[in-house]
C-alpha cells in the first residue's frame, strides 16, 4: 500500500519536476550571460497561465494553442523588463537591476489583480483520464503528456544553443561577453533575445502549470518562481543540464516529503533546500567551479 | 530647483525640525480625526521600520527581503507573552525585540557571507519560512487564525486606548528610534559599516571586522523592526501571519529606495510617500500596490540611489556613463565593482 502511494508521489513528482526544470532553465538562462536574476519569471509565469485560461475560455479548449500564446505573451514581457530593468541600467552595479525586477514582480502581480480579480479561476481540465495503472498508481494523459512537452522542450533549446546562430551567440556572450562583442556579436541582441526567451519559457510552464494544479489567480506565480531558482541553485545555477537535474530533484523530494510530513510544510523544503544550497554549495550539484 | 530645496532645508533645518515637531504635536488635538490620527501611526511605525532596514541595506550595503518577518517575529513574541503569560507591554515590548534581534544574529550570521543576489533570495527564503512555521505552529500561533485581543498598554494605570494617547506613545518611540539609528550611523560603528558598504576588501584590509560588523547590523536592525512589530501588535490589536508577508517585505524595501537608501531622511520621506499618498488620491488607494510596483521600478530607472539617498551604492561604472542603448558597443554589462 505504501509502495503504491510511494509511487503515485514519484510519478507526481516528475510531473512537477518537469515544470521546475523548465522554469530553472530560464533562470539559468539570464544567469549564465548577466549574473543576473529576473524576479518576475514567476509573475511571468501567472501572466503565461492567464494567457492560456483566456484562451481556454474564450476561444477554444486546444492546449497547444493557449502554450503558443503563453510564449507569446511571456516573449514580450521578458523583452520589455530587460529595456527597462537591464538594459536601461547597464553599468549600475546588479542590486539595482535586481530591485527594479522586484518592482515588477509585484507590479505585474497587482496589475493582475486589478485586471482580472483575486478571486482563484478555474481552469478547464484537458486530458485527465488514466493513460496507464503501474502497481496501482494511476499516470494520467495529461502527466505524460507534460514530461513529453518538457523534453521536447529541452531539446528544442538544445538545438536553439547549438545549431543556430544566436545560439552559438548566446554561449560566446556567456563565456566573455567583451571578446564576444569583439568578434562581432550584437551582444545587445543576444542579450535581449535570451531575456525574451527565458520569459517566454516561464510563461510556456505556465499554462502547464494552471492546467495541471486547474486554477490560475494574481498570486499563484510567486511560489513557482522561488521554487524555479531554488531547483536552478539546487542543480548548478551555471549549468544547463544541473537546472534540469535540480528541478526534477526538487520536484520529487518535494511531493515523497509531502507524504510524510503534512502538506502545510510542503514549501518549507523547498526554502530550506534553497537556503542549505546557498550557504553550502552555492555552485550546486552539476555547477562549474566558480566564485560566485 | 532640486538643489534650491535641499540647501533651503540645510540652512533653516533647525527650525523646520522645530516646527515640525510642533505641527507633529498639537496633530491630534487640532485636525485629528481618528481615521487621519490611524494613519500617522502606521506612519510612524513604517518610518521605523524602513529607518532599520536602511541600517542593514543602505549603512551596510546588504539588501533584504526578509524584513516583513522580524517585524512579524516581534509582534507574534509581544502578543503571545502578554497574552499567554499576562505580562505587560513595558516587559513584552523589549523582549520582543529582543528575540527578533537574535534571530537576525543568527540570520545574519548564516547569510551574511552572500553576495547581494543570493542574500536577498536567502533572506526571501527565510521570510517565507517564518510565515510556514507561524501557520502550521496552531499551540503557539492559533495558526492561520491569527491572535485576536491584544491589549493595549498601560502607563501608570491608565490605559493607552484611544488613537491620541497611542499617537503620542508611536510618535516618542518613532523619535526615539531615528535618532539613536543617526548617532549609530555618526559613531565607530556606522563609519565601519559605510566602509564595508563602500569597498569590503578595502574595509577588511583598514582592520575593519568585517563579518562581526555585518551581523551587528543585521541583529540591530531587526532589534528594531522587533519593536516596531511590538507596538503595531498592541495598536491593532488582531494580527496574522499575512500581515507579516514578503509583500511587507517588499513594502519597506520599496520605501528605503524610493526614499533614499543610505541617508537618515530617506526612509521616512520613503515612508511618508508610500503611505499617506495613496491615502489623498483616492484612486490610489484602490490600486495601492500597483502603485508601488511601479513606482519602484520608476525610481530605480531614473534615480536609483532614490529621493534623498547616497550616490555611492549605485555609481554607474566608470565608462559608462548614462543609457547605453546611445552608444554603439557595451563597454560594461554590471559594475565590476560590485562583483
Amino acid at each position: 500500500m505504501l509502495g503504491t502511494v510511494l509511487l503515485q508521489q514519484l510519478i507526481n513528482g516528475i510531473t512537477q519536476g518537469s515544470l521546475f526544470a523548465l522554469l530553472a532553465i530560464s533562470f539559468s538562462l539570464v544567469w549564465g550571460l548577466l549574473k543576473m536574476v529576473n524576479f518576475a519569471l514567476g509573475e511571468i509565469y501567472m501572466f503565461g497561465a492567464f494567457a492560456g485560461w483566456l484562451i481556454f475560455t474564450y476561444v477554444v479548449q486546444n492546449l497547444l494553442l493557449a502554450l503558443a500564446a503563453s510564449f507569446v505573451v511571456g516573449w514580450a514581457l521578458g523583452w520589455l523588463i530587460e529595456k527597462v530593468a537591464f538594459k536601461a541600467l547597464r553599468g549600475v552595479p546588479h542590486i539595482a537591476s535586481l530591485v527594479c525586477t522586484i518592482g515588477f514582480s509585484f507590479f505585474l502581480k497587482e496589475l493582475a489583480t486589478a485586471i482580472f480579480g483575486a478571486e482563484t479561476k478555474s481552469m478547464p481540465s484537458v486530458y485527465s483520464q488514466t493513460a496507464i495503472t503501474i502497481g496501482g498508481a494511476n499516470i494520467s494523459w495529461l502527466q505524460v503528456l507534460m514530461v513529453m512537452i518538457a523534453v521536447v522542450m529541452l531539446l528544442l533549446l538544445q538545438i536553439f544553443f547549438y545549431r543556430t546562430k544566436i545560439g552559438l551567440g548566446v554561449r560566446a556572450v556567456s563565456l566573455d561577453y567583451r571578446t564576444a562583442g569583439l568578434v562581432g556579436i550584437n551582444v545587445d541582441r543576444v542579450i535581449s533575445v535570451a531575456f525574451s526567451l527565458s520569459g517566454a519559457l516561464a510563461a510556456f510552464v505556465g499554462v502547464l502549470g494552471a492546467v495541471y494544479y486547474s486554477a490560475v489567480n494574481a498570486t499563484m506565480g510567486f511560489v513557482p518562481g522561488i521554487k524555479g531558482f531554488t531547483a536552478a541553485v539546487f542543480g548548478g545555477i551555471t549549468s544547463i543540464p544541473g537546472a534540469i537535474l535540480g528541478g526534477y530533484l526538487l520536484g520529487i523530494i518535494e511531493n515523497l516529503s509531502v507524504q510524510f510530513i503534512s502538506s502545510g510544510w510542503r514549501d518549507f523544503i523547498a526554502f530550506i533546500i534553497l537556503i542549505i544550497f546557498l550557504l553550502f554549495r552555492p555552485n550546486g550539484i552539476l555547477g562549474k567551479k566558480s566564485k560566485l | 530647483m532640486k538643489e534650491t530645496i535641499g540647501s533651503f532645508v540645510r540652512r533653516y533645518r533647525i527650525y523646520l525640525s522645530i516646527v515640525g515637531a510642533v505641527l507633529l504635536i498639537v496633530f491630534p488635538v487640532t485636525l485629528g480625526t481618528p481615521y487621519l490620527i490611524q494613519v500617522m501611526v502606521l506612519v510612524f511605525i513604517y518610518i521605523v521600520l524602513a529607518s532599520s532596514l536602511n541600517l542593514i541595506t543602505g549603512f551596510t550595503g546588504m539588501f533584504s527581503l526578509g524584513h516583513g518577518a522580524f517585524y512579524g517575529i516581534g509582534a507574534y513574541t509581544s502578543a503571545i507573552l502578554a497574552l499567554g503569560l499576562g505580562l505587560p507591554f513595558w516587559v513584552t515590548m523589549p523582549l520582543a525585540g529582543i528575540f527578533a534581534a537574535l534571530i537576525g544574529a543568527f540570520i545574519g550570521l548564516a547569510t551574511a557571507r552572500l553576495r547581494q543576489t543570493f542574500l536577498v533570495f536567502g533572506t526571501l527564503a527565510f521570510g517565507e519560512i517564518v510565515r510556514i512555521v507561524i501557520m502550521n505552529w496552531p499551540d503557539l500561533t492559533r495558526g492561520p487564525f491569527g491572535i485576536p485581543g491584544i491589549p493595549a498598554p498601560t502607563i501608570f494605570g491608565f490605559s493607552l486606548k484611544g488613537y491620541a494617547s497611542y499617537y503620542y506613545l508611536v510618535m516618542v518611540f518613532m523619535a526615539l528610534s531615528v535618532f539613536a539609528i543617526y548617532r549609530l550611523y555618526h559613531s565607530r560603528v556606522g563609519r565601519a559599516w559605510v566602509a564595508i558598504r563602500e569597498d569590503e576588501t578595502a574595509a577588511a584590509t583598514m582592520g575593519v571586522p568585517v563579518f562581526g560588523y555585518k551581523i551587528l547590523a543585521f541583529s540591530l536592525g531587526c532589534l528594531f523592526a522587533g519593536l516596531a512589530g511590538a507596538f503595531y501588535a498592541h495598536f491593532v490589536t488582531y494580527i496574522s501571519a499575512d500581515q507579516f508577508s514578503v509583500t511587507e517585505s517588499f513594502l519597506i524595501l520599496t520605501m528605503v529606495a524610493v526614499g533614499g537608501t543610505g541617508s537618515i531622511v530617506g526612509p521616512i520621506i520613503g515612508a511618508v510617500i508610500l503611505i499617506v499618498v495613496p491615502e489623498l488620491v483616492r484612486f490610489l488607494a484602490q490600486y495601492r500596490a500597483v502603485f508601488y510596483g511601479l513606482l519602484l521600478i520608476v525610481v530605480m530607472v531614473v534615480k536609483p540611489e532614490g529621493i534623498a539617498g547616497v550616490k555611492a551604492i549605485f555609481m554607474r561604472a566608470p565608462g559608462s556613463i548614462g543609457f547605453s542603448h546611445k552608444r554603439k558597443k557595451p563597454a560594461a554589462l554590471g559594475s565590476e565593482a560590485s562583483q
